[in-house]
């Protein structure tokens, strides 16, 4: 077992942790953060998306133990206070989701690639997020509410 | 028409009340729960299609630390009772139905056969248990192809059966099919095939079983289409009775047809539980998804058409073999749906239809979103085929041969009839917002310069419901029950057997019961996933737009007649005068008299005996029970304009556009998602998905390494127009959509690339077609 | 992509590596128990795997390495993390040598403009890795010794003549790429030896690159690719370099059709006689994504595309 410290929406957690234990299941199991969701747990859906140290993650791709002394967002960590982010209410406003399990995972990485590419287009969009599988949406409405998100912040 | 007071919310695309807790990772999925004593289970399964299990050695994954339990076939089977798959069970499939254990016992039947589960501390113990267990297998030979189940002296795969034929062959016939076919112009054959491919939903199926001994209750937190179901499914499997199990259901991260009833996991789980007396959860992972969880489509037909030539399709005759896979859910049931709905919406008048189901070593054959869609994609295959060879427009040969909408409606030669279809609209509005005279002379110009641009036409009807039998609706897909009941606080309760799964129920039912009761939509609640509290019901078939729409807005209509009755002796004014605005009841054209629907519900609910009156009903609350109204069909037309890259094979779809006529609107936002959905796994299908197996049963895709799913950069913008519809009912013309996106999708696109590989003299019987696929279609053709 | 061991697309049949031969195994997801060690420096990563050398596999970015173990196709008994191996993050451009530490990560050497200015084909091969969440972790050198010869990377360092270092307890060594890819996920790395640097020779003013691939889909791992370089002088073809992913069990230089490049004028007729020497000496692998001879007619295609872009960018860049 190794101990580990890790930042996870700005608060310091540990644990104790078996060094085979993925980031995703440390922070569903360990952390009681069930809102990362586990969808292939070989790096392909992107549903256990997270951001470390500024960067989308994916979290069945890191070990926990790999995470100490990292700064950790998930999900949960978007909207304290439950008010929602700028990019989830625009998806609330673009019906972008259905059955939801995909989404913590896009909100994820749309929020790490708006933070990089605010102006970005339609297409650099849909490349961006080419790495995130949804199986209920056919994407069209993700993509206006990540667009519609960027819209809204360049028009202040 | 309706009586809806003020429509503020029905035809809108409101906000989703499912959407707060989805965006903030505050959905509750199987996986996401914990109870005190919770262990994990992992499955020990096959890796051989076809075996006989020798022995199940459990010793050593007994003795690891943290395993509590190692459970054989065996086990499982001491513990429960025989019977055969629970959905079967349910929708009765009429042919023989091979009774099989929850885990194999003398044989395993497909590579991912479950033959022992594991219970430990935690999945990461279980899985390394389950390496612990030793299996001695006798490999026998594999039945691994359609063909080969069909041969004779084909191993079978039930004893009890005698061979792999599981559902025997049956003809019938509609028409005059020999008449037509002596006297038609011409007779054309084809061979078209369609693939196996499977539901893919992003969240596995999964449960967790807690049994209590002191009580002897069961409680089952599933993912299902239907608590219901998985109620009666693990109540007869265990052998306790329905009213002590208990299933629950939160969210669900998609399913299309996967997680109805209780598989043979979720079964040995439960079973595990009551052994235990702790509860166990398991929740598949993605190998076991793919491998094991099930998988459709794969079927193959031979076609005759009787064809005029002039280009009308006078009868079809069909022979359909099914392949089920191993152990038998649904396959058998799906060609009596394609028999009736071959014909769809043209003027067929002869068909001859017969069909074989067979078993192989491979995966279940399970409901996948519209089961039945290989009618659609034989038909708008076989007119583009036609139209080719006649010289005829794809457009031109299905405007020929749709049936024209009559007073009384055209009737199916299968049966049912055609009221309220307006395919011919959706054909031509989708013909002119991609105006193919222009695409044409574009596709010339770009020949010219080496580049292959098609187009493809189909269309489609689906039974959403449908109209309604003569006998009526019958069964789990039959009548729809709800609840509704004005609470103490003036919230509308509505309690349905519906079970959202990315259907948006919570929203578009309270939109309904917001309107017809005269509520702002947060003051209407949707309870689901409760089998203690919530009526019979199933989400599946396209059904739900109709059936619970109605339910909602008859039932409210009710619920609003009891509660303005009882207003009526607190306000001291006729029922006929009073309405309900806003949350507040009054006096129609005295705002002053207003009461909030609050304080009459508690009146209602807190009043003694007889306080009103011995005959004033004060119990605020109605079952309703709807038929259907005048159901009809949904359907559409869709057009794919692709282009192929005829050096690599890659498909690039340039524009997509949908005509789809689905009655009236509840949600325009939530109908379009799930059009653009059930297109993306159409286009999946066609492009990127395929479940293979080699010649011995291996499975090849049990990864998304190898099962693709499309991505954003796959599916294109999707354009939909939803036609002004013949509204056929007084009050509820919603009409389903859940599944058409799939169904006529796959013939669109292929008809698309064929067309686009004209000049190349490309014929195409087949519905997957990958890059190296089509390059071997261009080369074939070359030579031939 | 295949995993070791693994009849491509295949999983039923395969048997983990260092577990017994009754361990058939379908499709676990967890990782199996392995033991860890997160050396803080680099001579203790080195001694480490002088100690553990076969029984242990060093774990950089973990984007190809831990998916093998949650499949319990890779079995190591010890994990060597050298995430904490800062040392070893670093990119420089010197003496027409452009070097990048193994640690340094895809996307770091992605948004770097001393490589796009310095080596342009790798610059134009970086963003077709995976997708930028795994690029977010890979590592430059992690892609180079797991060697998978679908990959974008092996193909770049194969066509221009890299250089890769590793450090063993008896000191550094230098492998040049033609000499560093075995086989399938085979490396000439001794099994004490750890990666520690790439180096790609700069390339020079008349130089036009363009790395091409045919995936399923964006962002996949090719089912064929070719990294392209040209260099013109006076309008004819000084130098040309090409290399295949995808095309076998390693990444592959089409060095028949360089040599019959060098002294020609870029065409149309040129690139396809190119393309047909290229295809000529390649017998690919046949998988679910496409048999051999798709690969091939692929590979001819890329030929005649990449020598094109190559050509193009020559023209631009000059």
């Amino acid at each position: 077992m190794v101990d580990i410290a890790v930042t996870v929406n700005g608060a310091t957690r540990r644990g104790s942790v078996e060094a085979r234990k993925t980031l995703a299941d440390f922070l569903r199991d360990d952390l009681d953060l069930t809102g990362t969701h586990v969808g292939c747990e070989h790096g392909v859906c992107g549903a256990c998306t997270v951001i470390v140290d500024g960067r989308a993650v994916r979290s069945c791709l890191m070990l926990a133990v790999q995470a100490t002394g990292s700064d950790v967002t998930t999900i949960e960590g978007l909207a304290p206070d439950g008010e929602l982010s700028p990019l989830q209410q625009a998806m609330w406003d673009s019906h972008s989701f259905q059955c939801g399990f995909c989404t913590p995972g896009f909100v994820m990485q749309a929020t790490a690639f708006l933070t990089a590419h605010p102006e970005a287009d339609e297409q650099q969009v849909r490349e961006a997020l080419s790495g995130n599988i949804c199986r209920c949406t056919g994407y069209q409405s993700i993509i206006d509410g990540v667009l519609l998100a960027a819209r809204r912040s360049r028009e202040g | 028409m309706a009586s809806i007071a003020a429509e503020r919310y029905t035809g809108a695309s409101i906000r989703r009340s499912e959407d707060p807790r989805i965006l903030t990772g505050r959905g509750r999925y199987v996986d996401d729960l914990k109870l005190p004593g919770m262990l994990h289970a992992a499955f020990v399964r096959s890796p051989l299609a076809h075996a006989r299990v020798l022995a199940v050695d459990v010793s050593a994954a007994q003795a690891l630390p943290g395993v509590a339990a190692v459970l054989t076939g065996a086990d499982l089977e001491a513990m429960t009772v025989p019977g055969p798959d629970p959905l079967l069970a349910m929708m009765g499939g009429g042919g023989p139905m091979p009774e099989y254990s929850l885990l194999a016992t003398d044989k395993v039947r497909f590579v991912g056969d479950p033959v022992a589960v594991v219970i430990a501390e935690s999945r990461y113990i279980a899985e390394d248990g389950c390496e612990l267990v030793e299996v001695d297998y006798d490999d026998l030979p594999p039945v691994a192809s359609a063909a080969v189940a069909l041969a004779a002296g084909s191993p079978p795969l039930f004893a009890n059966l005698g061979d792999n034929i599981v559902g025997p062959h049956k003809r019938h016939e509609f028409g005059d099919v020999a008449g037509t076919f002596a006297r038609a112009d011409r007779i054309a054959e084809f061979r078209i095939d369609v693939h196996r491919q499977q539901n893919v939903p992003m969240e596995g199926r999964g449960c967790v079983a807690s049994y209590d001994a002191g009580s002897g209750h069961l409680t089952v937190h599933a993912a299902t289409q239907g608590v219901h179901v998985t109620r009666m499914g693990v109540a007869m499997r265990l052998g306790i009775e329905p009213e002590k199990v208990h299933v629950l259901a939160g969210d669900i991260g998609g399913s299309f047809g996967l997680k109805i009833g209780a598989s043979r996991e979720e079964l040995a789980v439960a079973a595990a539980s009551r052994a235990l007396g702790r509860p166990v959860k398991w929740v598949e992972d993605r190998g076991e998804n793919l491998t094991a969880s099930g998988q459709a489509r794969e079927e193959s037909f031979d076609v005759r058409a009787a064809v005029s030539n002039d280009g009308d399709l006078l009868g079809l005759d069909v022979t359909m073999v099914i392949d089920t896979g191993s152990y038998p859910v649904m396959g058998t049931m799906v060609p009596g749906i394609v028999e009736a709905m071959l014909p769809g919406p043209y003027k067929l008048a002869a068909l001859g239809f017969e069909s074989t189901a067979v078993a192989t070593n491979k995966a279940s054959y399970v409901a996948y979103r519209g089961p039945w869609a290989s009618e659609t994609f034989v038909r708008e295959r076989v007119l583009d085929l036609l139209a080719r060879d006649l010289g005829l427009d794809p457009l031109e040969i299905r405007l020929r041969n749709v049936a024209p909408r009559t007073e009384p409606p055209a009737t199916m030669i299968t049966g049912r009839p055609l009221v309220g279809v307006t395919t011919k609209e959706s054909l031509e509005r989708v013909a002119q917002l991609v105006d193919i005279p222009a695409f044409r002379r574009r596709q010339q110009e770009e020949r010219a310069r080496g580049r292959y641009l098609g187009i493809g036409l189909a269309t489609f009807i689906e039974a959403a419901p449908g109209p309604r039998s003569p006998g009526g609706p019958e069964g789990p897909m039959g009548m729809e029950s709800m609840r509704l009941r004005l609470e103490e606080d003036g919230i509308v309760t509505l309690f349905t057997g519906q079970m959202p799964h990315g259907q948006s129920h919570q929203t578009t039912l309270a939109q309904i019961a917001a309107d017809e009761f005269g509520v702002p939509f947060e003051q209407v609640r949707v309870v689901v996933g409760d089998s203690d509290v919530v009526p019979f019901g199933l989400t599946g078939g396209s059904r739900s737009a109709t059936m619970t729409g109605g339910a909602a807005l008859h039932g409210a209509r009710q619920l609003k007649v009891k509660v303005l009755d009882f207003a009526s002796h607190l306000m001291e004014a006729s029922a006929r005068d009073l309405e309900i605005i806003d949350g507040q009841v009054l006096v129609r054209g005295d705002p002053a008299s207003a009461i909030p629907l609050g304080d009459v519900a508690r009146q209602a609910w807190q009043a003694a005996s007889g306080q009103f009156g011995a005959d004033v009903d004060t119990n605020l609350e109605v079952e309703t029970l709807f038929d259907g109204g005048e159901g009809g069909w949904s359907g559409g037309s869709h057009c794919a304009i692709v282009e192929v890259d005829v050096e690599t094979g890659l498909v690039k779809i340039e524009r997509y556009v949908a005509v789809e006529d689905c009655g009236a609107l509840i949600n325009p936002a939530v109908v379009e998602g799930q059009i653009r959905g059930g297109v993306a796994q159409g286009i999946g299908a066609v492009l990127l998905e395929r479940s293979a197996y080699d010649e011995d049963g291996n499975y090849q895709s049990s990864t998304f390494m190898d099962y693709l799913l499309p991505t954003a950069c796959d599916i294109p913008r999707i354009e939909i127009e939803h036609l002004e519809t013949v509204p056929l009912d007084e009050d509820v013309n919603f009409r389903g959509v859940g599944e058409g996106g799939m169904i006529v999708a796959p013939p669109a696109l292929v008809n698309a690339i064929e067309d686009a590989l004209s000049p190349f003299g490309v014929r195409i019987y087949e519905q997957h077609l990958p890059p190296a696929r089509i390059l071997e279609l261009i080369a074939a053709a070359d030579r031939g | 992509m295949s995993w070791p061991g693994r009849p491509a697309g295949n999983f039923a049949r395969v048997k983990s590596r260092g577990a017994s031969d009754d361990a058939w195994r379908v499709v676990p997801m967890k990782l199996p128990v392995v033991a860890y060690e997160a050396p803080a420096a680099l001579d203790q990563a080195v001694g480490l795997l002088a100690e553990h050398q076969d029984e242990a596999s060093v774990l950089a970015g973990g984007q190809s390495l831990i998916p093998l173990l949650a499949l319990r196709l890779a079995r190591p008994a010890t994990l060597i993390d050298i995430n904490g191996l800062r040392e070893l993050s670093w990119i420089s451009v010197a003496d027409g040598w452009l070097a990048i530490g193994a640690m340094t990560r895809e996307y770091e050497a992605e948004e770097s403009q001393p490589v796009a200015a310095a080596v342009p084909l790798l610059a134009a091969a970086l963003p077709l890795i995976g997708h930028e969440a795994i690029r977010s972790r890979g590592t430059i050198g992690g892609s180079l010794a797991h060697a998978d010869p679908a990959a974008e990377l092996p193909s770049v360092a194969l066509a221009l003549d890299a250089e890769l270092v590793v450090r063993g307890q008896s000191g550094d060594r230098v492998v040049p790429a033609a000499e560093w890819f075995e086989g399938y996920l085979t490396t000439s790395r001794g099994p004490d030896e750890l990666l520690i640097e790439v180096r790609f020779p700069a390339a020079g003013p008349a130089t036009g690159v363009a790395f091409l691939e045919v995936a399923r889909r964006h962002g996949d791992f090719a089912i064929v690719g070719l990294a392209a370089s040209l260099t013109l002088a006076d309008g004819a073809i000084s130098d040309a370099r090409l290399a295949f992913a995808g095309v076998s069990d390693v990444p592959v230089r089409a060095a028949e059709a360089e040599a019959f490049l060098v002294g020609e004028r870029p065409s149309s007729d040129v690139f396809e006689e190119a393309a047909r020497l290229a295809a000529a000496g390649l017998d690919p692998p046949a998988d679910l994504h496409g048999s051999s001879e798709y690969r091939k007619k692929v590979a001819a295609t890329l030929i005649r595309r990449g020598l094109r872009a190559a050509a193009d960018d020559a023209g631009k860049r000059r």
